[in-house]
């Protein structure tokens, strides 16, 4: 019998956490496997959830591959799926297939100085690499984290940053002044700018909205950064996960096969449509 | 396998086909379709050509993956629908859509095979019949490698000899057919032969329309991406989609939940035929569209079919049925097109 790949298996939500509020709110959820047959997958893959009944959403699985027990998943308040998602509860079981597409090489980034560039909901596609890069803090050089949000009710993870502290350069920012922020003011492209990571020996993992990507990009080679040294994940509109549906397709890649992830000196080749 | 059928025996053919689906062109609705047919009965094989393609034996235009059930909070049943068909014929394939079959195999195929696709499509038996003449003014199958008798993707060719048909078992799936209703063939003789090919030779010689350059579109296509031209070329277009729906290797399709009863939650995950033609095939949940206007869209078809598709395959996406052509309601044209493309 051959796999049935548009079968989703199911998983339980076992924690709902609220990171940001809003019309735009995200929270983050964390699914695990009642059945046992929960899967592993790699730093910067995606997976297919759904709510029977409402259909199915690509989203990035934010949680390390080192966490075997649960997946987590951090799902901005959009459209019919991810609003379903923010209606549901703690037990709610949902489907789940997956795990797809590429992943970051972080083991070929061992000794080098990684730099992190988020924006938004953006944060979560790169937080498994951020996870799992400290995991084995010993093998990488400097880390740094920039990540940017409208405004400080609008930035993820507070709590898990706190504890990033440590071991990794933290770089927030908000778009706009508002009393009580100490941070950086404005955006995340002038932001990284304005602190100047060294490229040398140094990759850069960027992900955000369309045109925060175009800038951290046009930044980061103002800084040095060679095209091989620049990596982002581009997620374009995905309905079948495995490339037959015709939709996420930048040039002749469907991104869900061959990408998300792209260095720039991969992605430049490839049409502009993302 | 190369034998004759006298048309008064087409009928002692289908009788010895029991526990097949059979299916024949009809013309019903001012269109020929292809239509069930009955054993017993012979099919009327002087069609043009269906608007619709054979593709949808293969992949219909809905289908439902699973049905799901769920009581709120509690756990859901999942039933998966791959369906299990009764071996199917289909007489009357024109070559430009048996050659669409292999290519939809690639894409249903690659890196996940499709399993409603494959349940359909493992039980096809193509029965194709060579054009005596190109049925259609828009016809460019010679443009794309193919002819009016091309035997690929077909399991069997049959070509009209005016009283009797010659028929060509192309794979083992169609021989077997053909030996199943062996009592109704004769050995095709020399003569036979000889005017099968006179007649294949005939309708190669027709004139068909003719694609420039098709070496160097490809190459065009990639150099020409942000051309003008495209958004020149759609500017007539309103985005119906008839060009993609009715093309017998487009594939592309939408998942989509479709809700029987409220509560307990019950319904159907259904895959429909999508089509890269509409705004919202590539739009965001944000809004942000990476093929924001029909001209984006219109390159999309073409640089697919012509590029992407021959980059990641080897072949075009395209076997020159004319279907986008002579279905489009407002004149876009592939083959002008092609042209307007590689012009220098």
């Amino acid at each position: 019998m051959m796999e049935n790949a548009y079968l989703p298996r199911i998983g339980r939500i076992a924690g709902i956490e609220e990171e940001t509020g809003g019309a735009r709110g995200i929270k983050t959820f964390k699914v695990e496997f009642p059945d046992g047959d929960g899967f592993d997958h790699a730093c910067g893959q995606c997976a297919m959830l759904s709510i029977f009944g409402k259909g199915e959403s690509m989203i990035s699985i934010a949680s390390s591959p080192l966490v075997k027990d649960y997946k987590q998943f951090s799902i901005m308040k959009m459209g019919r799926v991810t609003t379903a998602f923010h209606d549901a509860r703690v037990g709610d079981m949902v489907g789940i297939r997956g795990p797809y597409g590429n992943e970051f090489p972080l083991a070929d980034w061992r000794g080098r100085d990684l730099v992190f560039i988020g924006g938004g909901v953006g944060l979560a596609p790169i937080w498994p690499v951020i996870q799992t890069a400290v995991a084995h803090r010993q093998d990488y050089g400097k880390i740094t984290v920039f990540y940017g949000a409208r405004s400080s009710r609008d930035i993820m993870y507070k709590a898990d940053f706190e504890r990033l502290k440590g071991s990794v350069d933290v770089q927030l920012s908000v778009d706009a002044a508002e009393p009580g922020w100490s941070g950086y003011v404005g955006f995340v492209p002038a932001n990284l700018l304005d602190k100047a990571p060294p490229a040398v020996n140094a990759v850069a993992i960027t992900c955000g909205p369309p045109i925060m990507i175009k800038f951290v990009i046009q930044n980061l080679q103002k800084l040095g950064f060679a095209d091989e040294q620049i990596y982002t994940t581009i997620e374009n509109k995905m309905k079948c996960g495995i490339g037959k549906c015709g939709r996420c397709n930048v040039g002749k890649d469907y991104v869900c096969v061959k990408g998300p992830v792209y260095s720039w000196a991969e992605l430049k080749k490839l049409p502009q449509e993302y | 396998m190369e034998k004759i059928l006298c048309k008064e025996s087409f009928a002692g053919w289908l009788a010895a086909l029991k526990g097949y689906d059979l299916y024949a062109p009809a013309f019903a609705d001012a269109v020929w379709n292809h239509a069930r047919i009955e054993a017993g009965t012979t099919p009327e094989l002087d069609h043009t050509n269906t608007v619709r393609s054979v593709k949808e034996f293969a992949f219909p235009q809905r289908e439902v993956f699973f049905r799901f059930e769920q009581t709120k909070g509690g756990a859901p049943t999942l039933t998966a629908t791959v369906p299990d068909p009764a071996p199917t014929v289909i007489f009357g394939v024109r070559p430009c859509d048996g050659r669409a079959m292999p290519r939809n195999d690639k894409v249903f195929a690659a890196e996940f095979k499709d399993p409603y696709y494959w349940a359909r499509r493992d039980k096809l038996t193509l029965v194709g019949l060579a054009c005596a003449e190109p049925h259609s003014p828009n016809c460019f199958c010679q443009a794309l490698g193919g002819a009016p008798d091309a035997e690929e993707g077909l399991d069997i060719l049959m070509t009209d000899l005016g009283d009797r048909y010659h028929v060509k078992g192309v794979t083992g799936r169609g021989i077997e057919i053909m030996v199943r209703g062996s009592d109704a063939f004769d050995e095709a003789r020399a003569a036979d032969k000889k005017q099968v090919q006179e007649r294949h030779a005939a309708a190669r010689a027709v004139g068909q329309r003719g694609v420039n350059d098709l070496g160097k579109i490809a190459e065009a296509i990639r150099q020409r991406f942000d051309d003008a031209l495209w958004q020149d070329m759609a500017r007539t277009c309103i985005g119906c989609g008839i060009c993609t729906f009715l093309c017998p290797t487009c594939h592309c399709f939408d998942i989509n939940d479709e809700v029987i009863c409220q509560s307990p939650c019950s319904g159907e995950r259904v895959r429909t035929w999508d089509n890269c033609q509409f705004a919202d095939f590539t739009m965001h949940t944000s809004g942000h569209n990476p093929r924001h206007d029909l001209g984006a869209r219109l390159r999309q078809r073409i640089s697919h079919k012509f590029l992407y598709f021959v980059d990641n395959h080897g072949t075009q996406q395209c076997t020159g049925c004319g279907r986008c052509i002579s279905e489009c309601p407002v004149g876009i044209d592939i083959v002008r097109v092609l042209d307007t493309v590689s012009q220098p």
